[in-house]
């Protein structure tokens, strides 16, 4: 049987679609809500945002730009100081050193992790956790005392890489390296619980699938587990890039200790653009160097929404 | 005590060329019970929300009581509703829940004790006033969601498929009870669902709705014995009615190889294809060589009566088009799988549809 | 062959484990024991061995009455801070993310992504300017110029707008329309209450965060008695012996500290985030995975 099947309209009225309905653009608020009552519940929150979120930023920007040396003497100015070279180089190195070791310990130590018993691997991963409670001052301080060969708990691999005495393990040479392990050790438990919840979003089935199809556990880790998680490493690639340009509590307390000779006050982008903010008065160069490094992180936030599909917007 | 009239009411979904409800004219009257049937995507849960307030209505009107509420919101349209998932407020109890509404109109707090009490003791909910949602069964949930509707008396009841999250057994039974709770109470209701038993037990009149436009809006029995078009035909009543190709001829219709004689005039038709409506149950069991000849492909035994499924043949039993027909036998007459049999129509139970639009031929 | 192989594989992997574990843990460990010991037992006894209680006590006193009870000073100013902050940031949050997530307003999505970068975007990269700011507001010195800054949430609003627009059914809203709530009471009596955890979770992030800042106390507070625990601790290692031998000759006046007065010091610097840390781990689970969408 073959009833028609366009739409029947017994009676006859067809009310014909009017033309700039299709294709609207912005609909309105559904039916029986209001729309303006959500600014209200916004309202505070704009507020703060606009004076410490966008102000601040309108600020710098317009300091660095306005100069009597013309538009863009700032910039001039930080670029030739002789610091701002060698700032730029310490935290890019730094940024390096720790996102390679980070991502290839997280990852691994993750899915090492997932094939344990969930229990286990709770437990595991709660102690990789803690130290992240110490971010900041507090942490630069027990490494500190790690550092020290002479009451260390490492002092026997200290001894081993030939460091006898505390000045030479914060030598100016080590410092990315320090400063990595010192970073590793506060955020990597984060990343490793949040890679591990994305691991267990991957339904079962499709790990199931792979042993039947013969994959041992680290083929299964490879060519499944690890390109499901891609998402989740680009994440936390580029956001501890951002971080790490950033750099500025580490080297700071680091330099308090006066055996840090090799810590100048200036060895990271942040420091200098304090110093010569708080030395010298030099507001704007100081604004030019913030506003280098707010390029860095807008650059990274905005590849990360647009770009990346790792955010809903709607 | 109010009716509610759709004046041409359209909406049209942003951005799609077909509208969602289309030039909608249709009236509840006052104290009915009117169900609103079809096909997902008809327009009936639409038509629900725009009363309900929670749609934009594009064009037309929308009258409670004679007055137009398209532009009034929810809250000031003196309307209750029943969810399909009940949306019952998870962290208030069955009697938080209940006297919400009235907490929100300012009602005093005795007078809401009052009358959630009284709610309770109709909808058999006494003992579970204190408990949470999540401390309910699917069947008390739905009571409540009933309870919090009751308790704001209001002019109109909305229930969207109240009933289609419950299992088969409990729905058959909270049916009964909605519809006996409907007629103690005598609230306009207007009633969605997407299940033609539901709409046909239930309803004082039935709304049959497809792809936007009203088809046809009727008592079930009229709308069972004298459906205006092959849809509804084919819609209400279970199993499905026949709806077969044929073309008229001189004395009758011609279905697949055989003409069934058919009494009163159709000759101005002649040559004109039609499709032929029969119900499962003006078919009967025929001796050889008189009726349509089929062989069965099933039979489905219900124990107090069978259906039989069967293939269309031509004399030399040969697969005819249209093929499949389903007829009601007596269990014990009933055929047997394979078997070659012949049907008999009842006389002038036969309805006739025009093939191409469907519109019912008188 | 195989069975070999794969036995191999397990010992080197929980070599691996162990190692890892004991990178993370032992500071840990020898953080919360080095108060119990004296200097020079630090210098020449296992770090797993357990002092004394006498010399924890003694630790304890020396360094919470250093430098005019200092200590307890920072940890007041860190305290008003955070919890400033934080409040703050909850009030301001909360209602931001159900504005964002159940009402319509022309800008919704606008400022929805507005939040998102300013999210993703490190907060150091705002110090600066917002010390330049808040120079020019004339707020420098005051405690607005840190309480304000943390109230400044944006990952607290998109943790409550996921929140929101995931745990709260439309029709629940349509309900509450039709029973006759306005805006706010549907706010106030449906998303509210059903809101706790997300309040905890953001209160949480938002604590910790504020707690353990340290660049924006550095170039906000200039006097002792602002300071915050996170600068102090700064402070201390200047008088640290071990730290800053070249400061202190025989027979100066100063008060030194030892390493396990420094220990101590950031023993209790830390105790309030890592006792929240403690009992916070599965809500931290989802709400670091809340920052995208799920697939």
């Amino acid at each position: 049987m073959s009833v028609s099947s366009t739409p029947t309209a017994p009676g006859g009225r067809v009310i014909a679609r009017r033309g700039s309905r299709v294709g609207a653009g912005r609909e309105r608020p559904p039916a029986g809500t209001s729309p303006t009552a959500g600014y209200f519940f916004v309202a505070l929150y704009v507020v703060l945002l606009v004076l410490l979120g966008i102000a601040p930023v309108v600020y710098a920007v317009d300091l660095a730009l306005s100069n009597q040396g013309g538009l863009g003497t700032s910039f001039v100015d930080a670029f030739r100081d002789y610091r701002f070279v060698p700032a730029f180089e310490h935290v890019l190195e730094f940024t390096g050193l720790w996102l390679v070791s980070q991502t290839i310990l997280v990852v691994g130590l993750t899915l090492m992790l997932h094939n344990l018993a969930r229990r286990v691997g709770a437990a595991f991963r709660f102690l990789f956790y803690i130290p992240g409670a110490l971010a900041g001052a507090a942490s630069v301080i027990v490494w500190l005392f790690m550092l020290d060969p002479s009451a260390s708990p490492f002092a026997f691999i200290l001894h081993w890489l030939g460091y006898a005495q505390f000045d030479n393990t914060i030598a100016p040479g080590n410092l990315t390296f320090i400063f990595a392990i010192m970073a590793f050790w506060i955020g990597a438990g984060g990343w490793i619980v949040v890679m591990y919840g994305a691991l267990n979003n991957i339904p079962h089935e499709l790990l199931e699938s792979a042993q039947i199809d013969g994959a041992n556990a680290f083929k299964t880790a490879l060519w499944i587990k690890l390109p499901l998680i891609r998402k989740w490493v680009v994440y936390m690639l580029v956001l501890s890039f951002a971080g790490g340009t950033q750099l500025f509590v580490e080297p700071t307390v680091l330099g308090s200790a006066a055996l840090g000779v090799g810590v100048s006050k200036y060895w990271s982008p942040n420091q200098l653009a304090w110093f010569v903010a708080s030395q010298y008065d030099n507001v704007d160069e100081a604004a030019a160097i913030a506003v280098v490094l707010l390029v860095f992180g807008l650059a990274v936030a905005a590849i990360l929404v647009w770009r990346g599909r790792l955010f809903e917007v709607e | 005590m109010a009716t509610v009239t759709f004046e041409g009411a359209t909406r049209f979904y942003p951005k799609t060329e077909r509208a969602a409800v289309n030039g909608l004219d249709l009236e509840v009257r006052d104290g009915e019970l009117l169900v609103l049937v079809g096909p997902s995507g008809c327009g009936k849960t639409t038509t629900l929300r725009m009363l309900a307030g929670l749609e934009h209505v594009d064009e037309g009107a929308i009258l409670i009581d004679g007055k137009d509420v398209i532009n009034l919101a929810p809250r000031d349209r003196d309307i209750a509703m029943v969810f399909q998932n009940y949306a019952l407020y998870p962290h208030m109890n069955v009697a938080q829940n209940m006297g919400f509404a009235l907490r929100m109109a300012g009602v005093p707090k005795l007078e809401i004790e009052r009358r959630v009490r009284a709610a309770a003791v109709i909808l058999d909910l006494e003992e579970y006033l204190e408990r949470k949602p999540r401390q309910l069964s699917g069947g008390q949930r739905q009571r409540v969601a009933m309870g919090r509707a009751i308790v704001r008396e209001p002019r109109v009841f909305l229930m969207d498929e109240p009933l289609s999250n419950l299992d088969a057994q409990l729905r058959v039974a909270t049916r009964a009870e909605i519809a006996a709770l409907q007629r103690n109470l005598a609230v306009t209701t207007l009633y969605v669902t997407h299940d033609q038993v539901e709409a046909m037990t239930m309803g004082d009149r039935v709304a049959v709705m497809k792809d936007g436009f009203l088809q046809q809006c009727d008592t079930p029995r009229t709308l069972y014995e004298n459906p205006t078009n092959a849809f509804v035909a084919g819609f209400i009543g279970s199993p499905a009615m026949n709806l077969l190709e044929g073309t008229i001829e001189p004395g009758g219709v011609r279905i697949g190889a055989t003409v069934v004689p058919v009494a009163n005039g159709l000759h101005k038709a002649v040559g004109k294809s039609v499709i032929a409506g029969l119900r499962p149950e003006s078919l009967a069991l025929a001796a050889a060589g008189t009726g349509i000849p089929a062989t069965v492909r099933i039979v489905e035994e219900l124990g107090a009566e069978a259906f039989v499924h069967a293939s269309l043949v031509g004399a030399d039993a040969v697969p005819q088009k249209p093929s499949n027909i389903i007829a009601r036998v007596e269990p014990r007459a009933a055929p047997g799988k394979g078997e070659l049999v012949h049907f008999q129509v009842k006389e002038g139970s036969m309805l006739f549809f025009d093939a191409a639009s469907g519109e019912r031929l008188r | 062959m195989a069975l070999n192989q794969r036995h191999l594989m397990r010992v080197v992997g929980l070599a691996v484990l162990l190692i890892v574990t004991a990178f993370f843990v032992v500071p840990m460990i020898w953080l919360f024991l080095a108060p119990t010991k004296t200097d020079g037992q630090l210098l020449t006894e296992s770090p797993f061995a357990f002092g004394s209680l006498s010399t924890l006590f003694h630790t304890f006193h020396r360094i919470i009455t250093y430098g005019d009870d200092s200590l307890v000073i920072w940890l007041k100013n860190s305290a008003i801070y955070s919890f400033g902050g934080t409040a703050l940031a909850i009030v301001a949050a909360i209602p931001a993310g159900y504005g964002l997530a159940l009402t319509h307003f022309i800008g919704r999505r606008a400022l929805l992504s507005i939040t998102l970068v300013v999210m993703i975007m490190p907060a150091t990269a705002l110090v600066l300017p917002l010390f330049l700011e808040i120079n020019k507001l004339g707020l420098y010195g005051t405690i607005w110029s840190l309480i304000l800054p943390f109230g400044f949430f944006p990952f607290g609003v998109y943790l409550t707008y996921i929140y929101f627009s995931s745990t709260i059914p439309k029709d629940l809203l349509a309900a509450a329309r039709i029973d006759g709530a306005g805006e706010w009471n549907v706010f106030r009596y449906i998303a509210l209450p059903l809101a706790r955890p997300i309040v905890a979770l953001v209160g949480f992030f938002a604590f910790v965060a504020s707690w353990n800042n340290f660049f924006l106390p550095f170039v906000m507070t200039y006097d002792n008695s602002q300071y915050p625990l996170q600068i102090g601790l700064q402070q201390l290692i200047g008088s640290t012996a071990s730290f800053n031998p070249a400061n202190y000759s025989a027979g100066s006046s100063i008060v030194v500290l030892h390493r396990p007065d420094l220990a101590m010091a950031v023993i209790i610097a830390v105790a309030p985030v890592l006792i929240v840390f403690l009992f916070a781990q599965r809500a931290l689970v989802s709400g670091m995975l809340a920052g995208a969408t799920k697939e």
